[in-house]
């Protein structure tokens, strides 16, 4: 169990990533604040939680875990959990989506500590498969895990994906859900029927667990100890999140996939994260 | 250098390209165990031996292209060279975004490898015909494609492919085709090779057609007309310079391809003559924009579509005194 400073200090960073992502938005003008917010708190747990195996210095180390942002348009709270673990300077925060800065709409390997060109969803947990076999057959020991969105999840290649790396036991490989139950213009259960999504999971040969996806304790309970799973399985991590996340207004509210907050409304938004409990 | 295997094979006959193809990605594979082949479901007499004697490199993914295009790329990632095989249509255009973002956009060193060019699966239908693809293909900044036309150099394009570090298409005929290569001299590097000689126009062809080039000059030789034959195996980067110099210097030329008259070589040669600002006298001979429904043999839909030698002979001789 994370002790109350650890889960102190991740709320704290994750309140940190949210004003940041906030602001780097509303300056630009542009970006994805919705999906941003539903997954800080499982990026905040991954990067500062103890969990991914990563060199800020040596963003290449062979050693390192990979980590894989399938659902690329929530790039923004990554970009700035990469800079302020120093894989690129903070300034280049201030100049997102601005001629000649190398962090755009949606990642790409050009940018430090970035794996893999995502954007187009359903490819990064192929890709991801793809880490943890090479991984296999060369007898390392890093761990593959890649964050997707439940809308996603709507993408046949997912489930291609999915079949894949039971069919190969691909246990070094961890993939998450950021479960906000909604997608572009609706709610995902308007659109399709993805639930019971555990179930399906299951059915496919996998390991599941379902974790409140913004609260440490749960998502270090089911990310803490990967490393030393005995299961065969590949592991999902259902994270059931609130798209807009700490925003009360934006809370579950379609608008804000891609909304930007301007003069007053922006000024609520910052004062409502400043007032998320830490 | 021709290999001891192909040597014996075309010696004796003949040898099927495809077996070439994967007689070599075989000896490959024991050289480099970071070999990897992929197959959705597509087998190969000779990619028997393959998936017995090096398990740990051979996949089957089953029918399932975007995850094989994606696998692929992870596996690239992390210093493997990776061959995806399956039938035109499906490990191209099926996953064709997975291609773009997956293998061109991250430049990764994964190679296509596409089994039924053209119409070679003639009663299979447009579902299974392979007429759009170098359009498609071509347009995939970063993407080299070969065409090979016969063994020799079938068996040459798995070492430029696997050579090149970044990903390659290629379109891989089957069954024996006449031999237009004795030795691999200069190892295929220029992207295009003169296999007639002739004064009074020049076939430009790729693939198959190469052969109905080389039949239908023999027609054409008849009527007095001389007519140079090229193969341009390379379909992507082209030789740009060296094929604009043949068709500045040629009285006519003539494009020859089993594919969609939209964006494939004619239009890649066409493109070349007019970024350079010249003009020359083209006739683009290629498959018309339409879905092929004769359900019937690859011949006899050459022939319907007058893509057979007797009739490209015949087209070129009505172009040439028509204008």
């Amino acid at each position: 169990m994370p002790t109350d400073n650890t889960i102190l200090f991740l709320s704290q960073k994750a309140m940190d990533v949210r004003i940041q992502t906030l602001e780097m938005i509303a300056r630009a003008g542009k970006g994805h604040i919705g999906g941003a917010f539903s997954c800080t708190d499982i990026l905040v747990a991954l990067y500062y939680g103890g969990v991914l195996r990563l060199n800020p210095h040596q963003p290449d180390w062979p050693g390192r875990d990979r980590f894989i942002l399938s659902k690329g348009h929530s790039c923004e709270a990554l970009y700035c959990i990469l800079a302020d673990q120093g894989f690129f300077p903070q300034t280049e925060l201030m100049r997102y989506q601005q001629p000649g800065c190398i962090l755009g709409g949606h990642s790409d390997r050009s940018i430090p500590g970035i794996e893999a060109d995502t954007g187009s969803l359903g490819h990064g947990l192929g890709v991801g498969c793809g880490l943890a076999l090479a991984a296999r057959l060369d007898g390392a020991d890093y761990l593959t895990y890649v964050l997707m969105g439940d809308g996603e999840c709507c993408e046949g290649a997912v489930w291609e994906s999915a079949m894949f790396a039971a069919r190969h036991q691909l246990r070094n490989l961890i993939a998450i859900v950021d479960n906000n139950g909604m997608c572009v213009t609706d709610r995902l259960e308007d659109c399709t029927a993805l639930d019971p999504l555990a179930e399906k999971w299951k059915a496919f040969g996998w390991d599941v667990s379902e974790v409140d996806g913004h609260n440490f304790n749960s998502l270090l309970s089911a990310l803490t100890g990967v490393r030393e799973r005995t299961s065969a399985r590949p592991l999902m991590i259902i994270a059931k999140t609130v798209k807009g996340k700490g925003v009360p207004f934006m809370e579950s509210c379609l608008e804000w996939h891609h909304g930007v907050p301007k003069g007053e409304q922006a000024a609520r938004a910052f004062d409502a994260l400043r007032g998320m409990k830490c | 250098m021709l290999t001891k295997g192909i040597e014996n094979k075309l010696s004796a006959g003949g040898v099927d390209v495809r077996d070439a193809f994967f007689d070599e990605l075989y000896r490959l594979a024991g050289e480099d165990r970071n070999v990897i082949f992929m197959t959705a479901d597509m087998g190969a007499f000779s990619l028997q031996r393959f998936k017995q004697d090096f398990p740990k490199q051979y996949f089957n993914v089953g029918v399932a292209e975007q995850n094989m295009v994606s696998v692929a790329a992870g596996l690239a990632m992390a210093g493997k060279t990776v061959f995806i095989y399956s039938i035109v249509p499906f490990v191209t255009l099926r996953c064709l975004e997975q291609i773009k973002i997956d293998l061109c956009c991250m430049n990764l060193p994964v190679k296509v490898v596409g089994i039924g060019a053209g119409v070679m699966y003639g009663g299979d239908g447009p579902t299974h015909h392979a007429l759009q693809d170098i359009a498609v293909m071509r347009t995939l900044p970063g993407m080299t494609i070969y065409n090979p036309s016969d063994a020799l150099l079938t068996q040459a394009s798995v070492r430029l492919a696997y050579e090149h570090p970044g990903p390659v298409y290629v379109r891989l005929e089957k069954g024996c085709l006449p031999v237009l290569y004795e030795d691999a001299a200069g190892g295929f590097r220029e992207g295009f090779a003169q296999l007639r000689a002739g004064k009074d126009l020049s076939i430009l062809a790729t693939g198959l057609m190469v052969h109905q080039a080389i039949a239908a000059k023999e027609i054409l030789s008849r009527v007095g007309l001389s007519v140079a034959v090229f193969d341009v195996y390379r379909l992507k980067p082209l030789n740009e310079q060296a094929l604009l110099d043949i068709m500045l210097h040629s009285p006519r030329i003539v494009s020859l391809e089993e594919n969609s008259r939209i964006g494939g070589l004619g239009s890649s040669l066409i493109e070349v003559c007019a970024d350079a600002g010249c003009r020359v006298p083209f006739f683009r001979m290629a498959w018309p924009d339409g879905h092929c429904r004769e359900f019937c043999s690859r011949e006899h839909i050459h022939r319907h579509y007058q893509m057979d030698a007797r009739n490209v002979a015949e087209k070129i001789l009505a172009w040439t005194r028509n204008t």
